[in-house]
């Protein structure tokens, strides 16, 4: 029996078949591996499952998706009176506007449920004499004795004002603790005010200059004299709306165990939560809502907002007979609304420059406070109840340095303390609402002025910024932007 | 062996064509991740482009050129009050209108922003404040107007001094004050609608056009709009957000509560009008054409038809069967909703809009989002 072999030329030429086959082979492996190896990362669920896909200017104004039918009912009626524009009375739609107030509706400051223009409308300035003021009165002693709070509103100012923050930020003579700076035809403003924004310079690690402004108040009563110098003035901006709920059923202990008011583990940050007046409990709870964390729940935050900022009377804050402009169901109603709108979800997770800028936000240690993901726990309204979600927040005050301090002391705020803001949504400002600012004032034109205003606290990780490269500064903004 | 060389170059060019081809595909993956859906789903920018500037940009030109013959009928009906040209500044009330509820659901942008959406047009009217104001000592001039709370001017205090709180108004009601407010409350209405339509195609106070801010969606430096599909995305919102708007809150809670008081242009009785109008938005951002200004680009539906025949048919027909529905309805809204034999008519165009917003919602959008 002949064996056939094959030619010498026929098995070089398998040979080389073979290896061209093991040179395909190997470059399909070598890309699986490194599709494997380069995982892209899912969208991260921001608000858990009252996430909501929607990266367009209505992005903060959508409700949870996971309601039940009976939920987005109520919560339909929230959006309904969370857009109702208020007249004076008497008015057969929407009466009760005033006397005094800063805006005729709610949607009129927290534009498209998102934050406000930094211009007259949205701005509005608290105000209150300094805490030594409270030595003069009788019941000024013990800061935080429970009486304190209780202070009858009649002494506040001769019209209306939810104030509760009345510990160390006493009520000044005729002003209250906010300037309403609108009024309903035949009644004086409690003031006006003027807002300067001053410039200063600064330049980056590799040289290039940049330019913060600041505001400058300039309040003027209604008798053509300016406000007296004594007393202190804290200018705001309203905040974004959407995922409130699901802050305020984050468990009390997860805030409590962020805390490190003194610094134990000596990482220059500190985290202390405000005790607040609750007016329901009649006693002091832990704050989380307020660009101080003044208020401890939403039903007295938007309360609050009806009286001070609209100067509509309501079953939290009633006039001095009892009276409401809104009843018992609109309060819930709106209460529920900003419970439950979702929050948008995240975009653009795998950009390089957006995957880079999240590193840098670690290395310059911004997630110690901005901390990402936390758990809600307990609530009464199941959607937002035991939640993973990553808000960026601690919701704890930090002492933000000088350059951001107002002066003006909020319960245990000190005047340079302010609540670390939630971060959710925030590449969306621009989409909301074009031309928006940043920060507690408005003071910040760009995300790049907001994070070179950090100071205190935050005092390394903006230097960390600001000497990074011009590269990476845009990631860390690229980043932000993703949110 | 000529033929064997030949064939190993044929397998080396077969196995660098495949390692090619499957770098490529790698690539092309790393990419559309960077710039998601550039160009591969269908989305073409030029949609986003002829839906800005053949529709939205014409349409703010058109109200602003309306509000400015309103501002000029007023003056001429303030200068000489009587019938004729009280009639003629009503007519040009309802066609500024007409042009502004067409622009409903491309509301986003600088409108809300820089308060030319409240300014012009907020609900309801402090009939309390601007009596008092009519009763007060006070001058009107054109600072006193830009001062007040957007209650107190724009398109609906405008109507209630043109149309009057009880139908039908008479020229002679109209008393030298009143005559001097709303020609001030005119002139500052066609100022702001200009600014409007310049925010838009020029830009306003430093700040560059909008105009520019849709149409780069997607592109290098964009903050807003990060992705061509967001600029998309924003379409169909707008689209969504005002079609939920009028089917639910200005028919459904209308007819729900049986109150004209609740219908937001009730002093002219021109509510079904502007509801009509506001569909006829939808309709133009759909198919990119301004038909009034005989512009015709690509709109929406140039993106759905080429995905998804059917459903580019079926919007257009729900479309369609939501302006026969609105045809239906006997105006005016304000007495159709009292009447028990109109009920049915709104309620079938209540539902023939939701049907519409339903599927922009639910078929088109995810179109977009998904692919």
């Amino acid at each position: 029996m002949e064996l056939n072999f094959p030619a010498p030329e026929y098995r070089t030429i398998r040979f080389l078949r073979v290896f061209a086959f093991a040179i395909i082979a190997s470059v399909c492996l070598s890309i699986t591996l490194s599709q494997v190896l380069w995982t892209p990362l899912k969208t991260p669920l921001a608000g858990g499952e009252t996430t909501v896909f929607n990266r367009t200017s209505q992005g903060f104004g959508q409700p949870a998706p996971n309601l039940t039918d009976a939920e987005l009912a109520l919560h339909t009626l929230g959006d309904r009176a969370f857009e109702a524009t208020f007249v004076t009375s008497p008015a057969p739609i929407n009466a009760g506007l005033g006397p005094q107030f800063n805006n005729v509706s709610c949607i009129g400051c927290h534009l498209r449920d998102g934050r406000g223009m930094a211009t007259k409308g949205s701005l509005l300035v608290r105000v209150s004499l300094p805490p030594k003021a409270l030595a003069l009165t009788a019941e000024g002693k013990g800061a935080h004795s429970a009486s304190l709070f209780q202070i009858d509103p009649k002494s506040l100012s001769p019209l209306t004002e939810a104030s509760v923050s009345l510990g160390n930020a006493p009520p000044v003579p005729g002003l209250g603790t906010q300037i309403q700076d609108q009024a309903i035809y035949g009644v004086q403003p409690k003031a006006t005010v003027a807002v300067e924004w001053q410039e200063q310079s600064g330049t980056y690690g590799d040289g290039l200059p940049y330019r913060l402004r600041s505001p400058r108040l300039d309040i003027t009563l209604p008798d053509g004299q300016p406000l007296p110098k004594a007393v202190l003035t804290s200018l705001r901006l309203p905040p974004p709306v959407f995922g409130r709920g699901l802050l305020e059923a984050i468990p009390e202990n997860t805030i409590l165990a962020l805390a490190d008011a003194n610094d134990k583990n000596k990482d220059g940050i500190s985290g202390k939560p405000n005790r607040v007046w609750d007016v329901q409990q009649k006693k002091l709870v832990l704050g989380r809502f307020g660009l101080k964390a003044n208020n401890p729940n939403l039903l007295q935050q938007n309360a609050a907002a009806y009286v001070n900022d609209m100067g509509i009377t309501n079953p939290l804050f009633p006039d001095k007979n009892g009276g409401t402009e809104i009843d018992q169901k609109t309060l819930e109603a709106s209460t529920f609304y900003t419970q439950t709108l979702g929050v948008p979800a995240r975009t653009l997770v795998n950009d390089s420059g957006v995957r880079r800028g999240e590193k840098l936000f670690d290395q310059a240690n911004c997630s110690a406070c901005h901390i990402a993901q936390l758990k809600t726990g307990d609530h009464p309204v199941k959607a937002i109840a035991h939640q993973t979600i990553y808000p960026y927040t601690d919701l704890l005050l930090h002492d933000m340095g000088q350059g951001l301090a107002d002066g003006r002391p909020d319960f245990d705020a000190t005047g340079q303390e302010w609540r670390t803001p939630p971060l959710w949504g925030l590449g969306l400002t621009q989409a909301v609402l074009p031309y928006s600012t940043y920060l507690h004032d408005g003071r910040a034109r760009t995300l790049e002025e907001s994070i070179l205003w950090h100071g205190g606290e935050a005092e390394t990780s903006k230097e960390m910024f600001r000497t990074l490269s011009k590269g990476d500064r845009n990631a860390l903004v690229r980043f932000l932007n993703s949110l | 062996m000529l033929n064997q060389v030949f064939r190993l170059g044929l397998w080396g060019a077969q196995g660098i064509l495949v390692y090619g081809l499957l770098m490529s595909c790698s690539n092309a993956s790393k990419t559309t991740i960077s710039t998601p859906l550039a160009g591969a789903s269908g989305l073409d920018r030029q949609i986003l482009v002829d839906v800005v500037d053949k529709v939205m940009i014409p349409n703010y030109g058109q109200f602003a050129e309306r509000a400015a013959d309103l501002s000029r009928a007023i003056a001429v009906f303030s200068k000489t009050p009587d019938e004729s040209r009280l009639k003629a500044a009503q007519v040009a009330w309802v066609n500024a209108r007409g042009a502004w509820e067409q622009t409903e659901c491309f509301a986003f942008g600088p409108a809300s922003s820089l308060g030319y959406d409240g300014a012009l047009d907020t609900w309801p009217v402090n009939e309390v404040d601007v009596k008092a104001l009519l009763n007060s000592k006070t001058t009107l001039t054109a600072d006193t107007i830009d001062q007040l709370k957007d209650t107190e001017k724009g398109f609906h205090v405008i109507e209630y001094f043109l149309f009057g709180a009880e139908q039908p108004r008479q020229a002679a009601e109209l008393q030298p004050k009143e005559l001097t407010y709303l020609k001030l409350m005119g002139e500052n209405f066609a100022g702001v609608a200009q600014k409007l339509a310049q925010s838009w195609s020029q830009g306003i106070e430093g700040k560059p056009a909008y105009r520019e801010v849709l149409t780069t969606a997607g592109l290098e430096g964009n903050a807003v709009y990060p992705t061509l599909v967001a600029g998309f995305e924003e379409l169909v919102q707008g689209m969504v957000d005002s079609l939920d708007e009028v089917a639910n809150e200005k028919l459904g809670e209308t007819l729900e509560k049986k109150d004209p008081r609740l219908a937001e242009s009730r002093f002219s009785l021109n509510t079904l009008s502007d509801i009509k109008s506001n569909l006829r938005g939808v309709e133009n951002l759909y198919l990119g054409k301004f038909a009034e200004e005989n512009l015709n680009g690509l709109g929406l539906s140039a993106y759905v038809a080429q995905v998804s025949p059917k459903l580019d048919k079926t919007v257009k027909e729900q479309i369609e069967q939501a302006e026969t529905a609105l045809d239906q309805i006997p105006a005016p809204l304000e007495s159709a909703i009292l009447d028990p034999k109109a009920a049915a008519s709104i309620q079938v165009a209540q539902s023939a809009l939701n049907k519409v917003r339903e599927t922009l919602e639910g078929d088109v959008k995810p179109l977009m989002t998904k692919s």
